[in-house]
């Protein structure tokens, strides 16, 4: 069980990771600690593909070193993942500003009272 | 097996996660996801991703700071007596319960670095080895993929961070209708 659980750690920490963001997701009333949240959920979901194409002993692959190669095809997902993650995120707090601007507060809760009010 | 160095990054990383998310101030909350950022990007280069690790490094402990600090200097930062915030018992037992559904598949997965992976003997992955240098004469197979066989991939990425831009410039446009 220990044996077959520490050959697997780095799968444990991405779950957990994972689950830390849903946390944040859930609980955060301020709009930025959300988008904190949802950057740690990506994160761990970039965990388990980049842990899913490693193999012990093998070389980046780059080809001039020698092989054998860890899987070059999760890693090419995994930059496009990143960039487009950033992307999200710029448009995220941009939103985030322009909220601020029309409630001044970030607090979820007030803005629904505030927005049910209207 | 991992090694000592390797644990105790893993360690360090769930660390500034969990101070990401307990931390009541948000500019507190910030630097530690940018360490975070900053521990992943070097989980990066153990598992042999040096692509990936020079790009989190570069924006998500870069970049995604700079933006984070940039909002937060034109919104609010509210201020608190506490340091830690009180855990909501309610989100940490959705939080477990969907943690628990996704160890469930712990032990299907296979060991970590194992040779005969599914992902690693795939055909795609031989073939992209094999022949990346012949097809493109670009040494890192990484390259290749992202800007040969996947080149619409990449200008889809492209078109993203466009749309991105674009939609970041109309929401905060001022409106002067008047």
């Amino acid at each position: 069980m220990i044996d077959a659980l520490s050959v697997r750690l780095y799968y444990l920490v991405a779950f957990v990771l994972i689950g830390i963001g849903t946390y944040m997701m859930i609980d955060k009333g301020n709009l930025v600690k959300k988008v904190i949240g949802m950057n740690v959920f990506q994160s761990g979901i970039f965990l388990f593909f980049i842990v899913i194409a490693y193999v012990s002993g093998a070389s980046p692959p780059l080809l001039t070193a020698p092989g054998p190669y860890v899987s070059p095809l999760p890693h090419v997902l995994i930059l496009t993942a990143i960039v487009v993650g950033v992307s999200l995120t710029a448009v995220a707090l941009g939103l985030i500003v322009r909220i601020y601007g029309e409630y001044s507060t970030l607090d979820t809760e007030i803005i629904r009272e505030v927005s049910d009010d209207e | 097996m991992s090694s000592a160095l390797e644990i105790g990054l893993l360690a360090f990383v769930v660390v500034s996660a969990l101070a990401t998310a307990l931390l009541r101030d948000v500019l507190g909350s910030i630097i530690a996801f940018s360490a975070y950022s900053l521990g992943i990007s070097i989980i990066w280069v153990f598992l042999r991703a040096p692509d990936v690790g020079l790009t989190e490094a570069a924006v998500g402990a870069g970049v995604m700071t700079v933006l984070f600090l940039l909002t937060i200097a034109k919104t609010v930062r509210p201020a608190g007596e506490k340091t830690i915030e009180r855990v909501n018992v309610r989100a940490l037992g959705v939080t477990i319960a969907f943690v628990a559904v996704l160890s469930t598949t712990l032990f299907a997965l296979p060991p970590v670095g194992a040779g005969d992976s599914a992902v690693v003997t795939d055909d795609v992955t031989r073939y992209y080895l094999e022949n990346a240098y012949t097809e493109t004469e670009v040494h890192n197979a990484v390259t290749a993929v992202l800007a040969a066989y996947r080149g619409f991939d990449t200008l889809g990425e492209a078109v993203v961070v466009y749309s991105a831009g674009i939609g970041i410039l109309l929401v905060l446009h001022k409106e002067v209708f008047e």
